[in-house]
């Protein structure tokens, strides 16, 4: 099975199949009612991809996705990840290896937090003092402590974060794949959204949402943070609102004068219709980013009310408009890299969280108290974490990049609410019980939406395509409810 | 979102209808045709493909199924219930494995059973090993001889121009069918050109034909539209799409550029320009360097061109550059035979890679024998990367001169390393300096003890002090200064190396000499896995029974195998049932938008079956006749009822054949995806017509859409990334090429609408094209068509459309009348700093401080208040909301009076160090003038306000209510400064009307163009536009490019 079968029934989807299935498709839906044999090599012709929504492999627990994406890799050990023997070793010479990326500046100093961990919530998850709204948040999270990518650059674990391999680009991202498996559930927003940061694109840019070798259908639509807010979706401002009312009315005008001359061509009026709806789509996406419907008490939850967290908090409540919508999968992005703290962690650490803290959190308590947490999935986590030794001169020391062990945590869509998962070793420099990869990452966010990780191929080039790329991988059953 | 043309309905209706052995209820049945090709698709491969049969059953006879395997007779004639085979498929035992028979075809096989296991002739006495092919296997249409049938007689005889008509007539008349009436003489002139150079035709080629009153006028043009050198641009793409052409190799994800991909897709355009043979053609690309006597050397231009056609079989995609494995290479080979089996056999081929194809008599060792055929040629043992195989074009003179400079270079990029390792040298030494001894010196003596000689300490010290680890890849962590000087040698360096003179290369498909691998049968298809050799040859079931044309191993008289030659030999021979055949339908289902057959790369039962079999075979025997000459099958086609007739349905046909499948009417056609580029840029005058040469390059915009970077050529000179197509390209269903793409899908949705819409290559170019009907438009079209029409473009008129003006004045004493009600108005006379005033100096000689600005002004005399005026543009009520402000402590303030022209003085307000609201409500008409005039009171000092107001109409007639904020209002002078109209508007649509339809527009559509822009322009003032004037004419360019009648071809 190449793909996710179709959601509706044989009969209306052959019926449907009159307005548009191209024979390809239709082989396969032969094949899978047994009406061909089964050659292990029927051609494999140009398919007709669309965004008709698909059944899953089995009844799923998530219908979407919002991913906040850290870029840079936050420091767990001053976060998430406290650690006693770091602490108490503060300042001594570490005796283990370690992996550095700057060797110029790197020290094997250790480094302990300079912030108090105290534990939290009924579940008593322990969280350091610097993002005290996640502390408030942590019977709803399942925090892994263990992720490991094995690389300590950016870009080599950005890449296998997203798109399963390590440092190979051109590779369709996770959410291409979950469209590519499941389709959409609205015909007027795009389904698969990127929201940037107006500071400019994170690092390693447009790779973060590339659709890869398939279909434009499936690639992420970036939301950016000044207009056009949509790529082609909305007018330049130029032409925007009645400008364009009166072009759109004047091209009917002149599409149905040839209509006429050309009665019963259905391709004809599917285009002139196919205005109304593009027409349709700059209405409901417009709708969608009004946060002006939203109340007051809503607003502050999300830190709107506060300078500091307005913008954030903004796009995170963009983001839960958007799920209601029913896109299928929305990631937000930070310009470059905050979370990198090579140097003066001291305060920047403090920033990255001070902005987007709140909320984060809100968003998390918001879905909840809405019911749309057990549908939905949250994730906060970057592609790295950091060195437990110091990097740079003590007065404006940070911490290195560290790929061997750091964490992430998901809310929602069926994960272990108030879990702590796998451990890092006594310093927190790599991941030490239950590590878990990209690869595992994928595997089981894909298990949650209903799709089996190495059933949901894509032919590319006329090779089976995995989005864990036939790597080791595995569902981490543990932390799923 | 996406919906398919209606032309794949038909398609998928028929192949609903396979497979075709469901027999009817009440026929008697036949093992040969009704049950072995069950057996083939699912029972075969274990029992009976094979020489070992699985359990000793072999299903190949009906005597061997009585005779049964180990466990007993298969089956027993007559007593279904008593055939051991049929429990096993009833009870899903058999196949093995998930894939089960159909309940359809095991009732079809009980049936069988049932009427005595009937055969339809005796069985042989013997059998050979494998599946052989049966007559009825052979009986398949797409497998017999062409013939050339007689052309039928039909009743419409004068609607027949050639045997096409006839036949297709012939078949219509079953269904009280007939042709459409001719098309105009315009259409045609457009279809023929957009068909055959994708481009549309220019308004004197459109000229010219239409004047042109001879009775064989057609024919000439088609004739000459043929010679055009856009020709092969438009039909050589069509090539390239079966050709499965990129410029990057695919497979991984770096998908690596094929820098020389380009010449031989140059090879192909200037093939069909010269309307090279078809046969000959073919055969260059499969075999054109066994045209050539090596060595590849020095070649003359005719040899090039030969060896640059084998790039046909470079095509597919090459994992071998990155990933260099068996499997990669393999996988290439597999592709490349996909590719040849699609484009020249249209048979699935590739079905039979693993065990014999499971619907057509393809055997698996007929699939390792075409694999024989160019195992050599792709010799998997001794594999040639991309690399290592191009085909240099350099001559002995240029190696000589690339010599020459290389040593020149050579003595630079010495002085640069030696730099380089002095100051890691430097580096290192500050690095030790921050030690103290002792441990100074033992980390200098561990750094200078080699590798494997350092002790574990030494190591772990060393390991301990990462920043000793100093090289030519950290350096500049180390010393920023050495990065400009290493940036400056290699500069030099490279400049120097700019006179080597450029080396091309082709990209080839050569043996490599003297070398000729066996060819062996992979078991499964697995290359792990080989089992006996296989000699070259050919598709058996293609060719004659038992007189298959031999492909010799080795050539005697050459250093190459000569396979591929005589297999293209072969191909050509004009006895090969499929070729001919398979082109023919290419080419007609490009001119007609379906082809006769509609699956054009599967004749086999996998495909459809020929709506018009006759007519194809007719086709195919008059190509071949004609020497394979392509331009003379274009002048064929394109010159019937049937390419001529219209495109417009008749409503009673309609019901009796919605889908065309008889022709009776010509398809209205969506354009490609490269012919709606080509012809935005052609029409908006920027497309650049330049051929051939390296592929033009494409970038990601910031958002990661790709985009041609900044080229305006022909789109099939734009490079072909696997892995990053063109995003409006894309948009339209270029094909992105994993294999090759035989037909192209049609999709419309919305993605298409909105990159129309609002992409920047759209607006654009709609943009180019209204600059351009400005500039030509003069005098271009039929002074009647648009006489009366004309927009007024004077000032006055412009101003008129924005309700807000700036002036001073007055109000006059009340007896005396003005010329415009009892305010005395004058528009300022400068606009500079966001201010309305007297001129750029302030106080201004004349009009001293009296000045405007978005929020406020200042008072000057008496006579030269401020006045912001607002003329309603409809009756109803109106009402003004405003906030006055005086900030200065001093003075005694200023006093705001609202006047209306109709109905006098509404109210004024004072306010002074502060702020006063004023809100009044009144009736007004259209034109009424509303102004607000500030004054300086009695004393003249200390005056700059602030003055902010809304005015809020409810529309009597509408009821709707519209608001005007007067900040928003402050304007500028409306400029139509470069915004220069040298035509008139109307001239102008009329003149893009003409060009992007190549029409000139009837009245009526003039009419509608003129009411359009007049009623933009004003929209676009109210919203502030700069150019008013070219925005509109871009607008309605915009739409005419996005139109229905721009994308299709009718």
């Amino acid at each position: 099975m190449s793909n996710a079968s179709p959601i509706r029934t044989r009969r209306e989807f052959l019926t449907q199949n009159a307005l548009g299935m191209g024979s390809v498709a239709l082989a396969t839906l032969l094949h899978q009612d047994k009406l061909l044999g089964t050659p292990a090599n029927v051609p494999r012709g140009p398919q007709n991809y669309n965004l008709d929504l698909k059944r899953p492999h089995f009844k799923p627990q998530a219908k979407a996705m919002i991913s906040l994406f850290m870029h840079g890799g936050p420091a767990h050990m001053d976060l998430t990840d406290p650690k006693p023997e770091l602490q108490r070793m503060n300042g001594k010479t570490y005796q283990g290896d370690i992996q550095y990326s700057f060797i110029k500046r790197a020290s094997k100093r250790l480094m302990g937090s300079r912030w108090q961990f105290r534990k939290h919530g009924e579940c008593g998850t322990e969280i350091s003092e610097l993002p005290p709204n996640i502390s408030g948040i942590v019977d709803d999270i399942c925090l892994i402590r263990s992720m490991h990518t094995g690389y300590n650059r950016h870009e080599v674990s950005i890449r296998y974060m997203h798109s399963g391999i390590p440092s190979v680009t051109g590779r369709p991202t996770l959410g291409s794949w979950l469209l590519y498996g499941l389709g959409s559930e609205t015909n007027n927003l795009p389904s698969y959204m990127v929201m940037t940061d107006p500071g400019g694109h994170p690092v390693d840019s447009v790779n973060n949402w590339s659709n890869g070798w398939m279909p434009t259908l499936f690639q992420g639509t970036v939301m950016r943070p000044k207009d056009p807010r949509i790529l082609n979706l909305d007018a330049p401002a130029h032409l925007r609102g009645a400008i364009q009312q009166h072009n759109l009315g004047f091209l009917n005008a002149i599409n149905r004068k040839h209509l006429e001359r050309h009665p019963g061509e259905a391709d004809l009026e599917t285009r002139i219709s196919s205005y109304e709806l593009a027409a349709r789509m700059q209405t409901s996406a417009k709708e969608a980013l009004d946060i002006s419907q939203e109340t007051e008490e809503t607003h502050r939850l999300y830190g709107i009310d506060d300078p500091a967290t307005k913008e954030y908090g903004t796009r995170c409540l963009i983001a839960r408009r958007l799920v209601e919508r029913g896109v299928r999968f929305i990631q937000l992005f930070l310009n470059g890299q905050p979370w990198d703290n090579h140097q003066n962690i001291k305060s920047a650490l403090p920033a990255a969280c001070k902005r987007t803290d709140k909320p984060a959190a809100g968003l998390v308590m918001d879905l909840k108290r809405r019911g749309l947490l057990d549908t939905t999935i949250v994730h906060w986590g970057g592609e790295i974490g950091r060195l437990p030794v110091t990097e740079g001169e003590a007065a404006n020391s940070g911490r290195d990049h560290n790929g061997q062990g750091f964490s992430t945590w998901l809310a929602g869509g069926g994960f272990k609410p108030g879990m702590v998962y796998g451990e890092t070793d006594e310093v927190g420099h790599r991941a030490a019980v239950n590590k878990v990869t990209p690869n595992d990452f994928q595997a089981t966010l894909l298990h949650q939406f209903g799709l089996q990780y190495d059933k949901l191929i894509f032919y590319h080039n006329g090779q089976e395509q995995l989005l864990t790329d036939g790597r080791p991988a595995r569902v981490v059953k543990e932390i799923l409810t | 979102m996406v919906h398919l043309s209606q032309r794949s309905v038909l398609l998928v209706l028929l192949l609903i209808a396979f497979p075709t052995w469901v027999a009817a209820e009440d026929k008697p049945l036949t093992y040969e045709r009704d049950i072995r090709p069950i057996f083939r698709a699912h029972c075969f491969d274990c029992h009976g493909a094979t020489k070992d049969k699985k359990g000793k059953l072999d299903l190949r006879l009906k005597r061997f199924m009585i005779g049964g395997g180990e466990t007993g007779p298969a089956i027993v004639p007559g007593k279904p219930q008593e055939s051991l085979l049929l429990h096993r498929l009833q009870a899903g035992e058999m196949p093995p494995g998930d894939t089960r028979v159909p309940d359809d075809q095991i009732k079809i096989l009980e049936r069988w059973i049932s009427q005595g296991a009937p055969t339809a002739r005796p069985e042989p006495e013997t059998i050979a090993d494998g599946l052989g092919i049966t007559e009825e296997e052979r009986a398949y249409w797409a497998f017999q001889p062409i013939t050339k049938p007689a052309e039928p007689s039909v009743k419409d005889a004068n609607r027949v121009r050639n045997p096409i008509d006839a036949f297709l007539l012939s078949r219509m008349q079953e269904k009280q069918l007939t042709f459409a009436p001719d098309a105009d003489r315009l259409t045609l002139v457009k279809r023929v050109y957009l068909d055959l150079l994708g481009l549309p035709p220019t308004e004197e080629q459109v000229t010219k034909f239409l004047a042109d009153k001879r009775p064989d006028a057609y024919d000439r043009l088609v004739d000459e539209v043929l010679e055009s050198k856009h020709y092969g641009e438009r039909w050589g793409r069509h090539w390239l799409d079966v050709a499965g052409y990129a410029d990057s190799e695919g497979y991984s994800n770096a998908d690596p550029v094929r820098t020389y991909a380009y010449k031989y897709r140059d090879y192909v355009i200037q093939s069909f320009n010269d309307n090279l043979p078809f046969n000959q053609f073919i055969q260059e690309q499969l075999a054109g360097d066994e045209m050539v006597a090596p060595p590849f050397k020095n070649m003359s231009d005719d040899n090039i061109r030969k060896l640059t056609a084998t790039g046909f079989l470079r095509m597919a995609v090459d994992g071998t550059d990155n990933s260099n494995n068996e499997v990669s290479r393999n996988q290439m080979m597999a592709d490349t035979i996909k590719i040849v089996s699609s484009s020249l056999l249209g048979v699935s081929v590739g079905c039979a890679q693993c065990h014999d194809h499971r619907y057509d008599p393809i055997s698996h060792d007929d699939y390792h024998r075409i694999r024989a055929v160019f195992e050599p040629t792709f010799d998997w043992k001794k594999w040639r990367t991309p690399g290592n195989r191009k085909l240099s074009l350099y001559t002995d003179k240029d190696v000589a001169e690339r010599t020459k400079v290389q040593q020149e270079a050579a003595v630079l990029e010495k002085e640069r390393n030696e730099k380089e390792a002095n100051f890691i040298k430097i580096a290192l030494e500050k690095e030790f300096n921050r030690y103290e001894e002792p441990l100074q010196a033992k980390l200098r003596l561990a750094k200078a003890t080699g590798g494997d000689k350092q002790t574990d300490e030494q190591k772990k010290l060393l390991k301990d002090h990462p920043n000793l680890n100093v090289n030519r890849g950290n350096l500049y962590q180390y010393n920023p200064d050495w990065r400009p000087l290493q940036k400056d040698y290699n500069t030099r360096i490279a400049k120097i190396k700019e006179k080597i003179p450029v080396e091309e290369f082709l990209r080839v498909a050569t043996e490599v000499e003297g070398s000729i691998p066996e060819t062996f049968l992979f078991y499964r298809g697995d290359h792990r896995q080989p089992q006996h050799t296989v000699n070259p040859g050919v598709l058996t079931v293609a060719a004659p029974p038992e007189k298959a044309p031999a492909i010799a191993s080795n050539s005697p008289d050459s250093k190459f195998s000569g396979r591929r030659l005589a297999y293209a030999k072969w191909l050509t021979s004009g006895k090969h049932p499929l070729v001919a055949r398979v082109l023919v339908n290419r080419f007609w289902l490009h001119h007609f938008g379906r082809g006769i057959v509609q699956t054009p790369d599967e004749f086999g039962k996998l495909g459809m079956l020929p709506s018009h079999p006759q007519l194809l075979d007719w086709m195919a025997s008059y190509f071949m006749e004609h020497s394979w000459d392509l331009k003379q099958l274009h002048r064929l086609m394109m010159t019937s009822t049937a390419y001529r007739q219209s495109s417009v349905r008749n409503p009673k046909f309609d019901q009796v054949d919605t889908a065309n499948e008889y022709y009776w009417h010509k398809s209205v056609q969506r354009l490609d995806a490269e012919i709606v580029r080509d012809r935005i840029l052609a029409v908006s005058g920027k497309l650049d017509r330049t051929m051939f040469g390296a592929a033009n390059g494409i970038k990601a915009d910031d958002t990661g859409q790709i985009i041609v970077d900044g080229s305006n050529r022909r789109s099939i000179y734009i490079q072909v990334r696997r892995t990053q197509p063109v995003a409006v390209l894309q948009v339209f269903d270029a094909p992105v090429m994993t294999v090759n793409c035989g037909k192209r899908t049609m999709s419309t949705g919305a993605n298409q609408s909105l990159m129309l819409m609002n992409s920047d290559f759209v607006l654009n170019y709609a943009k180019a094209f209204a600059q351009r009907v400005n500039k030509e438009a003069s005098g271009k079209v039929d002074p009647k068509l648009v006489a009366g029409l004309e927009i007024p473009l004077d000032p006055e008129w412009l101003a008129s459309l924005n309700p807000w003006k700036f002036g001073y004045g007055f109000i006059k004493p009340a007896k005396e009348e003005g010329a415009i009600g009892p305010v005395h108005f004058t528009p300022y006379p400068f606009f500079g700093d966001e201010t309305w005033k007297g001129g750029e100096k302030m106080p201004d000689e004349k009009l001293g401080y009296t000045f405007l600005t978005r929020t406020g002004g200042h008072p000057n005399n008496p006579n030269q208040r401020p006045i912001r005026r607002w003329i309603a543009p409809a009756t109803g009520k109106l009402a003004i909301k405003g906030i006055l402000k005086h900030s200065s402590d001093n003075g005694d303030g200023v006093q705001v009076t609202v006047y209306s022209s109709r109905l006098g003085k509404q109210g004024s307000w004072q306010i002074a160090s502060g702020l006063v609201d004023y809100d009044l409500t009144l009736e007004v008409e259209k034109g009424d003038v509303i102004d607000t005039i500030v004054d300086e009171r009695k004393n003249h000092t200390s005056d700059s306000f602030t003055n902010t107001y809304t005015i809020s109409l409810v529309d009597k007639e509408t009821g709707k209510e519209k608001t005007w904020p007067s900040e928003e209002g402050f304007h500028g002078p409306l400029k139509t400064d470069g915004d220069k109209q040298v035509a008139s508007l109307v001239e102008q649509a009329a003149y893009a009307w003409q060009l992007a339809y190549s029409r000139p527009p009837t009245r009526a559509e003039v009419e509608l163009a003129a009411t359009f822009i007049r009623t933009q322009i004003p929209i676009l003032i109210e919203h502030d536009s700069k150019t008013p004037l070219l925005q509109a004419m871009t607008n309605f360019c915009q739409a005419l490019i996005s139109s229905n009648e721009f994308l299709y071809s009718d």
